[in-house]
Formats: structure tokens, C-alpha cells, sequence
């Protein structure tokens, strides 16, 4: 009885930065208004241990888009999808298992 | 999500779908903790009265309950030709899901009593497939008689809930929760059957100022129903919306000082003005996230909360039940470049 069950503890969940367990991170997709009617997604979060280009262009090509992946100081590589792709992400980013749905959380309006 | 677990069946579940389409889950998020609280608190307080369930207090429980669930059984039957969801996406910006979580306990609760008649009434009453033929004529013209019919069923399954006290058989989980209601609802009317108080926020007045930018004229008036101070509403909205003020940061400064300065009464015509094109749907959208997140207390639902920084922390403390917890900081995250990379080069060389 002396273990206190603090394995599964990971301190850091919170802080939103992939220290530990990646499970708990949440993959944020967001939306950015261009000139126009044009909008940007933005997906930042995900586990950087998968190959970033190649979701991207699985992604580029499922909804039709051009797309790019960025590298940022703070969030590390973050894939940008021209185009409001927020639900389609989404529902691509569950369908491959690359995230759970309550791990994702959509932002914008 | 406790429900779920004690519930196996669809009504519940297709109602949350329902809910979730309109992007607004909070009874998903916090509807269910307080119901547990609340039955185990109505369990504790059940418990003294339990051993006398005369003929009496079970009639009276009947005719209690009723009300309470005349509106349940008007929201089910709404629910059934798609009315509400309609109403619900006229009305701008009333958080009617805030205070329905009630009636969602009850509507579940209901249909947790037709089933709990379905299963263990067989041996000893027969109305269960009667009760079926019943509920399916349900339809827009025959609400009415649908609603007595209604009624009648819940008294008779009222009854039914009691049923295990004569004969020798064990009560049921399903029995005995509904009985939990039923006292709690006996006991203190207004908690469960719940005025359900409408938390109408006023719709945000939106309007294009220019092609490119957007003002949001009753900001400060929303601000101050909310109980917020308006740095901290701004912050959130600039952060999900990904943009900035189309003013000099002087000016908000100056503009968030005022405001902080005064403390609430703000007055003139304090209107924020927000690059890029928003409709009022996209900022009421933002603007309930933000009331989900940190206005209504996260285990009672309240909106009789403050907000408190201690130590870079923002607390939610609840007035009404006194609870207190973290809640996240706002952050804006990436934000993409989106203007001309040329011009930000000659901005900073």
C-alpha cells in the first residue's frame, strides 16, 4: 500500500506541453481569417514523434487543399491547411487514430 | 458521464447528440456530476423516511411530481418532431441549455421509469407493452392527450416503483433511484422540479464597421451582466478569434484602463472594435464558450461565480455552492502569418 498510484501521475498535463505522456495534450484547431473570405486552420499539438509532412499531405489530399507544415519556436511543427478544414481535420484526425476526440479542441467561432 | 454509465439506453444518449450538434455540451460536460451529488445528497436525506412508504406519501410523491414532469413529458414530446431544436437555434444567445440539465434529469429519469416498468413489471403488472402503443402516436397535434396520457403513465409507473414493497422479490436499482427522486423532489420543489431558470443573455450587437473590421457594441454591457471584468473577456475573445484590436494598444490600454479604473459602471459608448468580419452567430458562438469555461460554477452550473487571480492562477469561485477550482488561462497559441510577409519585414529592418 505504499504505492501512492503516482506513476499515471503526470504533473505537467496541464501545461500543454508534450513532457511525458503525450496522451494528455491537447490538439488545438484553430481557424485565422485572411483577406477576403479566406480562412487559415491551424493544427498545433500534435505528437511530434509522427511524420508531420506526411499527414499533411494525406490531409492536402482527403479535403482537397493546399497545405503547409511550419516549424515555431514554442509549439513546435504545426500543419497550416488553407481553407476552413476544422471539422474535416477533425473527423480525419479521429478517423486515422492519431487523436482521440475529447484530446482535440476547436477553437475559433 | 455517470449517467451513461448507469443508463444503457438511447433516449438520453440521442438527446445528448442532439445537444452536441449545437456546439454548446455543457450539461456533457457538467451536467452529470451534480446529479450524482445530488441524488446521493437526496439519498442521505431519503434515507430517515424511507421506512414508511404508507399509501399516502407514495399518492403524494404522484401528484408532487407531477407538474415537474407535465413539463419533462412537454420536452420529450417536443422533442420528437425536432420543435425544440428549432426554437432553440431562434432565440440569439439564451443559454436555455444552462438551466435544462434539470428537466434532462427528469426526462431521462422518466424514461428510466418507463424502462424499469418494461423490465421488472412483467410479473406483476402488465401495462408495459400497453404503455408502448402509447407513447408512439406522440405527435404534434395530439400533445394534449399526449400529455394526460402522459400523466396517467407517470402515476402509474409511480406506483409501479413501489411495487417491490408488497411482494417478497428484491427492489431494483431503477426502483430505487426513481424513489430517490421522487422524495427529493417531494421534499424540496423548487430544487428539482426546477424553475428552470432561462439564463437569457442579451444577443451581442454586432456590426461591420468598414469591409474588414467589426464592432461589438454592447461588449461592456455583456461584460458587466457576466460579472467580468472586460480585459479578461477580451482576452478570450482575441484568442479564439485569432486577431487584434483594430485600435492603437494605447488606446486600449487606456480604453481597459478606464474601465478597470471605474470598476463595472461603464458608461458611453464603449464599443470594441475587432479586425476581420465576425456575424453575431460567430460571436455568441465565442462569447458561450466563454460563459462555459468561466462564468458557470463547473459543479452546479451556477453563474453566481467570481472570478479570482491568486499567484498567476485564476480561480472560479462559486457564490451559490461555494466550490473553487482552476481554471485554465487563456493563451492564443499559433497564429499563423497572415499578412503580407514583405510589409512585417519593412516594419522591423
Amino acid at each position: 500500500m505504499t504505492d501512492l498510484g503516482i506513476k499515471n501521475f503526470d504533473p505537467f498535463a496541464d501545461t500543454n506541453e508534450s513532457v511525458g505522456n503525450a496522451q494528455e495534450t491537447l490538439i488545438h484547431i484553430r481557424i485565422q481569417q485572411r483577406n477576403g473570405r479566406k480562412t487559415l486552420t491551424t493544427v498545433q499539438g500534435l505528437d511530434q514523434k509522427y511524420d508531420f509532412k506526411k499527414i499533411a499531405k494525406a490531409a492536402k489530399k482527403e479535403f482537397a487543399c493546399n497545405g503547409t507544415v511550419v516549424e515555431h519556436p514554442e509549439y513546435g511543427e504545426v500543419i497550416q491547411l488553407q481553407g476552413d478544414q476544422r471539422e474535416n481535420i477533425r473527423g480525419f484526425l479521429i478517423k486515422v487514430g492519431l487523436a482521440s476526440q475529447s484530446q482535440i479542441k476547436l477553437h475559433g467561432f | 458521464m455517470a449517467e451513461e454509465d448507469i443508463l444503457p439506453f438511447d433516449p438520453t444518449m440521442k438527446k445528448k447528440k442532439k445537444k452536441k450538434k449545437t456546439g454548446f455540451d455543457l450539461e456533457a460536460a457538467m451536467g452529470e456530476p451534480t446529479e450524482d451529488s445530488g441524488s446521493s445528497a437526496a439519498a442521505a436525506d431519503g434515507q430517515p423516511s424511507a421506512p414508511a412508504p404508507e399509501e399516502e406519501p407514495e399518492e403524494k410523491t404522484a401528484s408532487e411530481a407531477q407538474p415537474a414532469q407535465e413539463k419533462v413529458t412537454d420536452d420529450f414530446s417536443l422533442d420528437f418532431s425536432n420543435m425544440k431544436k428549432k426554437k432553440k437555434k431562434k432565440k440569439p444567445l439564451d443559454l436555455d441549455e444552462l438551466g435544462e440539465a434539470l428537466p434532462d434529469a427528469g426526462d431521462s429519469e422518466t424514461t428510466q421509469s418507463s424502462a424499469a416498468t418494461e423490465d421488472f413489471s412483467v410479473d406483476d403488472l402488465n401495462f408495459s407493452n400497453m404503455k408502448k402503443k402509447k407513447r408512439k402516436p406522440v405527435n404534434l397535434d395530439a400533445l394534449d392527450d399526449a400529455q394526460d396520457e402522459d400523466n396517467e403513465e407517470q402515476t402509474d409507473s409511480v406506483g409501479a416503483h413501489n411495487a417491490w414493497i408488497g411482494s417478497d422479490r428484491d427492489y431494483t436499482y431503477d426502483e430505487l433511484l426513481k424513489r430517490v427522486f421522487d422524495i427529493m423532489r417531494e421534499k424540496n420543489p423548487d430544487m428539482v422540479a426546477g424553475e428552470k431558470k432561462k439564463f437569457v443573455m442579451r444577443p451581442p450587437q454586432v456590426l461591420r464597421v468598414g469591409t474588414r473590421k467589426t464592432s461589438f457594441a454592447n461588449f461592456a454591457d455583456i461584460c458587466r451582466l457576466l460579472h467580468r471584468q472586460p480585459k479578461h473577456v477580451l482576452a478570450f475573445l482575441l484568442a479564439e478569434l485569432g486577431t487584434r484590436l483594430h485600435r492603437q494598444p494605447k488606446h486600449v490600454l487606456a480604453f481597459l484602463l478606464a474601465e478597470l479604473g471605474t470598476s463595472g459602471s461603464v458608461d458611453g459608448n464603449n464599443q470594441l472594435i475587432i479586425r476581420g468580419k465576425y456575424t453575431q452567430k460567430q460571436i455568441e458562438n465565442v462569447l458561450r464558450r466563454y460563459i462555459k469555461e468561466y462564468v458557470t460554477c463547473h459543479t452546479c452550473r451556477s453563474r453566481d461565480t467570481l472570478l479570482q487571480k491568486e499567484t498567476r492562477l485564476f480561480f472560479l469561485q462559486c457564490e451559490t455552492c461555494g466550490s473553487r477550482c482552476s481554471v485554465a488561462g487563456i493563451k492564443a497559441g499559433f497564429q499563423a502569418v497572415t499578412s503580407k510577409r514583405a510589409a512585417i519585414r519593412a516594419k522591423t529592418a
